[in-house]
C-alpha cells in the first residue's frame, strides 16, 4: 500500500493549529515568556566566554607569564626561558598588597610595579595622559617616581592629583588617574584599588622584604604562530625538574587567566540559569494544562481520522507533529523576546562585566532555543499524551466522545513523567555545571511542587464544604459564592495548575529578598559582634607583643589570633598529589578543586576550635608532639575542602613546609560556618609541630564603628607598616551593595518566573469560562445579571489567589530560613512587609487577570445558547 | 458472497463482573451488490453490530468474513489497511473535520495513502453529492443535509465494497432526509457497492433489498 506524501501529516496537523488559534496563540505565549530568560541568558553566557577568550591576552596583558613568591633567579630564567621562541619580546611585574595613607587615612591597595612594554595587549588609559605607549611608561614613571592610581582610591582617601601619597616608606606624586585598565578584574570587589609605580621604583618603597607577600611576575609576548599550551607545558616540566623555591614558579597562559576572571560571573550565571528554570517550568504547566483540554477536545477528530484508516501511530504522530511544532514557534517568539532582555542584563551586572563587554546571539544558541522549545513541549505535554490512548473510534457511533474514563496504569502514569524529571534534572546539571547544585536544585524543585500540588488537592477536597448548600435564606452572594467552590471543586487540574503557577512563583519572588533582608539587618548593626569590623593579616611573630600593648592602650583586644605558615602538599598517602593543568574542568567542582591543587596552602594550628566550628567525623587533635616517636603529626581537615579534593579521614599527607618535610595524618574533619567571617583554615595542625615554622598571625578585632575604624587603621599602619588590614564591615557592605545587582537581575529572572504564572492563570481562566459557556448563559436566562457572574468568577481566582500566596509565601520562609540556616549562621529575620505585600499582590493580579480574561466571554448575549451545535 | 456472519457474540463487561449479551449468536449472509436494513429498537444492538463491521471493536466470540477473509484474526495494522480500502462509513452525526474544507474532508481518506489524483477524485465525489460548487466551504458553513452528503461523498470515494451506515438521516427533517436517502441509494445502485443500513425509519428501511430486524441480540 502507498504512504502518504510527505508533507501531508504535517500540513493536516498544521491546519489544525490554525484552525485552533486561541490554543496556539496561548501556547505558543506561555511556553515563549518561560524560554525567554533561558535563552536571554544563554546568550548573555555566550557572549561573557567569546568576550574573556578574545580579552585574555589583554587580562594577562601577555600570551605567558611567569609567577613565584620569590624574586626570580638569573639562572633559573634563563635556562626556562631558553625553551622560549625566538622574537619572544618580555617585560616584568611585581605586585604585592599594602596599606598606603594620607594625611588622615588608610585603605589597602593593590601596588603594582610595570616597565616597558606593559601591557603587551591592550592599552592603560589615563584621564589626563590617555592611552599610554610603552616609551611614556618609562618616562612618565621611571623617572620623575610618580604614581598613577585609581580613581576610587584619590575619593576614599579625599586626595587630588598633584598631591602625594605615602607607599612604604616612600612619598610619591599621583601624576594621573587610570580610566582604563584591560588587566582589571571584578574579582576584588574594587576592595583594593591597584596603584601603579615604575618597576624601578618599587626597591624604594621598602615593601620588598620577606614581611610583605610579594609577587614577582614575568610577562613574555610570543611569535603569534606558537602553540601556547605546547609551550606551556614543556616549560612546566623544566619548572618540575627544579627544586626549593624554584619549584615553586607558576606558568600562567592567557588562557586560563580569562578562565580566573570568569569564574565569579559563572557562579552568578549558573544561579540566574536555575531561575531561569523556574520560569520554564511554570511556562511548562500552564501549556500541559492547554494542551491537555486541546487533547480532549479533539478526541473526536482523532476517531474520524482513525474511522478513515489512519493508524493509531498516524494519528498521535500528527499530535507530535503539533507539538513540535508549537514548540519550534514558541522558541522562535521566545528568541524575539530574549532579544528585548538580553541587552537588559550588562546593564544590571555592569560592576562585574570588563569594560568593552557587548552582548550578541550565537547562531548555535537560536539553535539550541529552537531545540529546546520543541523538546520541552513533547516532554512537558507527554503526561497528557499518555492519555490519548482513550480515543476510541469506536464511540463514534455513541456520540460520548472521549466520556469514557481511562484506566491508566499508575506506572505509566508514571513512566509518563520521566523524560520531564530527567531533562529538568539534566537541565539543571548543566546550568548550574555542578552535579549536586543541579541534583539538589531538581530535588528542592520536586519537594515544592509535590508539597504544594498535596496542599492543593488537600484545600480542594476541604473546599467541598463550601460548595455545599447553606442553611437559610439564599443570597446571591452565597449562591456565587457557593457555585464558586463547586467550580474548582470540578475542574481540579485547573484550579491546581493555577495554584501551583502561582505559588510557586510567590516562593521565588519572596525567596531572595527573604534571605538578602536578614543579611543587611546583622551588617547594619555594628554593635553585634558576631562579624569582626577589622580584620589584620601578615603580623610578624616579633610584633604580636607590641601590638597587644597598643590596641590594649585603646582598650581592645586582637581576637582570634592564628599563625599562618605557606606550605605545599606533595603526597597524598605516599602518591603524588598533583594535577594535570592541561585539561580544562567540565564542573564548578572540578574547577574549584584544579583550583585548590594548584595553589599554596595555608597552614594553621591552635589547640581549640572557635565557635564557628565543630568536629564532624574523627576525634579532636591531640595537643602536644613528640618529633622523637617517629609517628605522624595530626591534622584537622574542613569536611568540604577535603571532599572537594578528595581526601579521607585517615589519610596520611605530606607538606613541604618551606623546605621541611612534614608528614600529617587527618584524624578529624571539621564544619565551618565561612559567613562568620573570622579567621578559619581549611587544614588545621595540632599544636607543637609548625610552631618553629616562619609564619605570619592573623587577627580581628571587632565592635568598632566608622570612625574607630579609620583611627584604628591609621594607628596600626604608621606603627607596623607591613600589616595589612581590611576593614571587614566596608567589605560586607560592599559585598551586599554588589550582590544588590545580582539579586537584581536574580529578580527579574523571578519577575519572569510570575509573569509566566499570570499567563497561566490567564489562559487556564479564559478556558475555563470558554468550556462552560453554555452553563453561564443558562445562569443568565434563569436571571443572573452579569455583575453576579463575575463575581463568581473572581471569588474563585481569588481563593486559588490567597491560597496559592499563602503557601507560596511559607513555603519561601520554611526554605530561607534553611538556607540562612545552613550557609549564613542562622541570620534570619521575618520580614512580614514582603510576604504580606506578595500575598495581596498575587491575590489581586489572580483576580484581576481572571476578570481580563473572562471578561469579554462573560459580556456575550446567552442568545449563543440557541445557536450552539 | 461479501458478507458472512457465523454465530456472532457479542458482550460487554459491566461494572460488577456481571456481563450483558448484546449481540447472542448472531448469523447472516450478504451478496455482492445487496442493499440491507437492519431496524430493531433503541439499545438492541444495531450500532454494536456495525462497529463490528467496520472492525472498529472485536466480537466475544463466532466468525465475521468479509469478502472471504476473518476480520477477527487481522492484526491492528491489517485491519487499519482492510478497512481503509474497503470499508465506508456514514455516521449519525456526520463527522467532519471542522478544519478542512468540503473539498479536503473528501480527499483526506485518499490523501492517507498518498493517492495522486485525490483531488480530482474527491471533486468527482462531491459533484455525485451534487456539491461540487461547494467545495471551498467548511462544515460549520454547511446545513446539516450538506454535510450528511459531504460524509456520504468522503464514504464512497474510496470505492468501498461495503458502506455501513448507522442512521444516516436520523439527524435530519424528513424532506432533507429523503432527499440525502435517494442520493445514497442512487450511488449505491450505479457503483454497485453494497449497502448495509442502521435505521429506526421503516420508510428508509423499505427501500431497502432486504430487512432484518435485531431483536434481543438476533436477528428474528
Ligand atoms: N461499551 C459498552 N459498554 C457497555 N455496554 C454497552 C457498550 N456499548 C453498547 N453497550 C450496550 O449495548 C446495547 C446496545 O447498544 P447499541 O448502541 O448497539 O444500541 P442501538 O441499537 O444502536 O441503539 P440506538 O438505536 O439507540 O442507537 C445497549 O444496551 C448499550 O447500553
Ligand atoms: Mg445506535
Amino acid at each position: 500500500m502507498k504512504k502518504a506524501s510527505l508533507l501531508f501529516w504535517p500540513s493536516l496537523a498544521l491546519r489544525e493549529l490554525l484552525n485552533n488559534r486561541g490554543f496556539s496563540v496561548f501556547f505558543m505565549i506561555n511556553l515563549a515568556l518561560g524560554l525567554a530568560g533561558f535563552i536571554a541568558l544563554d546568550s548573555f553566557k555566550e557572549s561573557l566566554d567569546a568576550h574573556l577568550g578574545r580579552n585574555s591576552q589583554a587580562i594577562l596583558g601577555a600570551d605567558l607569564a611567569l609567577t613565584s613568591f620569590v624574586p626570580f633567579e638569573d639562572e633559573t630564567i634563563s635556562l626556562l626561558e631558553s625553551k622560549l621562541p625566538e622574537n619572544t619580546r618580555s617585560t616584568r611585574k611585581i605586585s604585592l598588597f599594602t596599606m598606603v595613607s594620607s594625611e588622615n587615612q588608610t585603605r589597602l591597595i593593590q601596588l603594582t610595579g610595570i616597565e616597558g612594554e606593559f601591557p603587551f595587549y591592550g592599552k592603560i588609559v589615563l584621564q589626563k595622559g590617555g592611552a599610554i605607549s610603552s616609551k611614556e611608561l618609562n618616562q612618565a614613571l621611571d623617572v620623575a617616581g610618580k604614581a598613577w592610581v585609581y580613581p576610587e582610591l584619590l575619593h576614599m582617601l579625599n586626595l587630588k592629583i598633584g598631591e602625594n601619597i605615602i607607599i612604604g616608606e616612600k612619598k610619591f606624586l599621583i601624576s594621573d588617574t587610570v580610566i582604563e585598565d584591560p588587566s582589571s578584574s571584578f574579582s576584588s570587589f574594587g576592595l583594593a584599588p591597584r596603584v601603579y609605580l615604575a618597576y624601578a621604583n618599587m626597591k624604594d618603597t621598602g615593601l620588598l622584604t620577606k614581611k610583605s607577600r610579594v609577587s614577582f611576575q614575568k610577562l613574555y609576548h610570543v611569535p603569534q604562530e606558537t602553540d601556547l599550551d605546547v609551550l606551556t607545558a614543556k616549560i612546566r616540566v623544566q619548572i618540575k625538574s627544579f627544586t626549593g623555591s624554584d619549584s615553586k614558579i607558576r606558568i600562567i597562559n592567557h588562557k586560563k587567566a580569562g578562565n580566573n576572571i570568569g569564574r565569579l560571573m559563572g557562579y552568578l550565571n549558573d544561579y540566574l540559569g536555575l531561575v531561569a528554570m523556574i520560569a520554564v517550568f511554570l511556562a511548562g504547566i500552564g501549556a500541559a494544562y492547554l494542551f491537555r483540554n486541546y487533547l480532549v477536545q479533539h478526541y473526536r477528530e482523532m476517531s474520524i481520522m482513525m474511522s478513515l484508516g489512519a493508524t493509531r501511530q498516524q494519528t498521535y504522530n500528527m499530535v507530535l507533529w503539533q507539538l513540535t511544532m508549537l514548540g519550534i514557534a514558541a522558541a522562535l517568539l521566545a528568541i524575539i523576546l530574549s532579544m528585548g532582555i538580553l541587552p537588559l542584563l550588562p546593564m544590571l551586572l555592569e560592576k562585574f562585566l570588563p569594560s568593552g563587554f557587548e552582548t550578541h546571539s550565537k547562531f548555535s544558541s537560536l539553535i539550541f532555543a529552537l531545540v529546546l522549545g520543541a523538546v520541552g513541549s513533547l516532554v512537558f505535554c507527554l503526561p497528557v499524551l499518555s492519555r490519548i490512548r482513550a480515543v476510541q473510534p469506536l464511540q463514534l457511533f455513541h456520540g460520548n466522545i472521549g466520556g469514557q474514563a481511562l484506566e491508566n496504569p499508575l506506572w505509566r502514569q508514571i513512566l509518563s513523567y520521566l523524560p520531564l524529571l530527567v531533562l529538568s534534572w539534566g537541565i539543571s546539571v548543566w546550568q548550574s555545571h555542578s552535579l549536586v547544585i543541579g541534583s539538589a536544585f531538581v530535588g528542592m524543585l520536586l519537594c515544592a511542587v509535590l508539597l504544594l500540588g498535596g496542599a492543593a488537592w488537600g484545600i480542594l477536597v476541604y473546599a467541598a464544604k463550601f460548595s455545599r448548600k447553606p442553611a437559610g435564606s439564599p443570597s446571591v452572594w452565597a449562591t456565587m459564592k457557593r457555585l464558586a467552590f463547586r467550580n474548582l471543586q470540578r475542574n481540579r487540574s485547573g484550579a491546581i495548575s493555577c495554584f501551583l503557577a502561582l505559588a510557586l512563583g510567590t516562593l521565588l519572588i519572596n525567596l531572595i529578598p527573604q534571605i538578602y533582608q536578614g543579611l543587611q539587618e546583622e551588617v547594619n548593626r555594628p554593635e553585634d559582634h558576631r562579624i569582626p569590623s577589622l580584620f589584620l593579616f601578615d603580623i610578624q611573630p616579633d610584633q604580636i607583643a607590641i601590638l597587644h600593648k597598643v590596641l590594649k592602650k585603646e582598650q581592645l583586644k586582637l581576637n582570634f589570633v592564628s599563625p599562618m605558615v605557606r606550605a605545599r602538599l606533595e603526597k597524598v598517602n605516599g602518591e603524588d598529589f598533583s594535577t594535570n593543568q592541561e585539561i580544562s574542568p567540565r564542573t564548578r567542582e572540578a574547577e574549584r578543586e584544579q583550583h585548590i591543587r594548584g595553589h599554596t596552602l595555608n597552614l594553621s594550628y591552635r589547640t581549640k576550635l572557635s565557635e564557628s566550628e565543630s568536629i564532624v567525623a574523627g576525634r579532636a587533635l591531640a595537643t602536644s608532639f613528640d618529633w622523637d616517636a617517629g609517628v605522624p603529626a595530626e591534622v584537622s581537615l574542613e569536611e568540604k575542602y577535603a571532599e572537594r579534593i578528595g581526601l579521607k579521614l585517615g589519610d596520611l599527607l605530606t607538606f613541604n613546609v618551606q623546605e621541611v618535610i612534614v608528614e600529617a595524618k587527618i584524624v578529624n574533619l571539621r564544619r565551618v560556618k565561612w559567613n562568620s567571617f573570622q579567621p578559619n583554615f581549611f587544614i588545621l595542625f595540632q599544636p607543637g609541630v609548625l610552631d618553629d615554622a616562619p609564619a605570619t598571625f592573623l587577627g580581628a578585632l571587632g565592635g568598632l564603628d566608622q570612625s574607630r575604624r579609620l583611627y584604628l587603621q591609621n594607628l596600626i599602619v604608621s606603627e607596623f607598616p607591613n600589616v595589612s588590614v581590611i576593614d571587614v564591615t566596608r567589605m560586607v557592605q560592599r559585598v551586599l551593595k554588589i550582590s544588590d545587582q545580582m539579586i537584581l537581575a536574580l529578580r527579574l529572572m523571578a519577575y519572569l518566573s510570575i509573569l509566566a504564572g499570570l499567563v497561566v492563570v490567564f489562559s487556564i481562566a479564559r478556558h475555563e469560562v470558554e468550556g462552560r459557556l453554555w452553563e453561564l448563559n443558562l445562569l443568565k436566562v434563569l436571571g443572573a445579571k452579569f455583575s453576579d457572574i463575575q463575581k463568581m468568577i473572581q471569588i474563585e481566582f481569588a481563593v486559588l489567589g490567597i491560597l496559592a500566596g499563602l503557601f507560596g509565601v511559607a513555603a519561601s520562609l520554611i526554605m530561607s530560613y534553611g538556607l540562612a540556616w545552613w550557609f549564613f549562621e542562622n541570620i534570619w529575620k521575618w520580614t512580614w512587609e514582603i510576604s504580606f505585600i506578595s500575598v495581596v499582590g498575587v491575590t489581586a493580579l489572580s483576580i484581576g487577570v481572571a476578570s481580563l480574561a473572562t471578561g469579554r466571554t462573560l459580556k456575550s448575549s446567552p442568545l449563543s445558547l440557541l445557536r450552539s451545535s | 458472497m461479501i458478507l458472512n456472519i457465523n454465530g456472532l457474540y457479542k458482550s460487554f463487561a459491566q461494572s460488577d463482573s456481571a456481563q450483558i449479551e448484546v449481540l447472542k449468536n448472531l448469523n447472516l449472509e450478504v451478496l455482492e451488490g445487496e442493499t440491507v436494513a437492519v431496524v430493531g429498537q433503541s439499545g438492541s444492538g444495531k450500532s454494536t453490530l456495525l462497529s463490528l463491521l467496520a472492525g472498529l471493536d472485536r466480537q466475544s466470540s463466532g466468525s465475521l468474513r468479509l469478502k472471504d477473509q476473518e476480520i477477527s484474526i487481522m492484526s491492528e495494522e491489517k485491519l487499519t489497511q482492510f478497512r481503509a480500502e474497503n470499508i465506508g462509513i456514514i455516521f449519525q452525526q456526520f463527522y467532519l473535520m471542522p478544519h478542512l474544507t468540503a473539498l479536503e474532508n473528501v480527499s483526506l481518506p485518499l490523501e492517507m495513502f498518498g493517492d495522486e489524483d485525490s483531488h480530482l477524485r474527491a471533486q468527482e465525489a462531491l459533484q455525485q453529492v451534487g456539491l461540487a460548487e461547494r467545495e471551498n466551504h467548511f462544515p460549520h458553513q454547511l446545513s446539516g443535509g450538506e454535510s450528511q452528503r459531504v460524509a456520504i461523498a468522503r464514504a464512497v470515494v474510496i470505492k468501498p465494497t461495503i458502506l455501513l451506515a448507522d442512521e444516516p438521516t436520523g439527524n435530519l427533517d424528513n424532506a432533507t432526509g429523503v432527499q440525502v436517502a435517494n442520493l445514497l441509494f442512487e450511488l449505491v445502485e450505479t457503483t454497485g457497492m453494497t449497502l448495509l443500513l442502521v435505521t429506526h425509519n421503516t420508510e428508509l428501511a423499505e427501500r431497502c433489498s432486504r430487512q432484518l430486524t435485531l431483536h434481543s441480540g438476533t436477528f428474528q
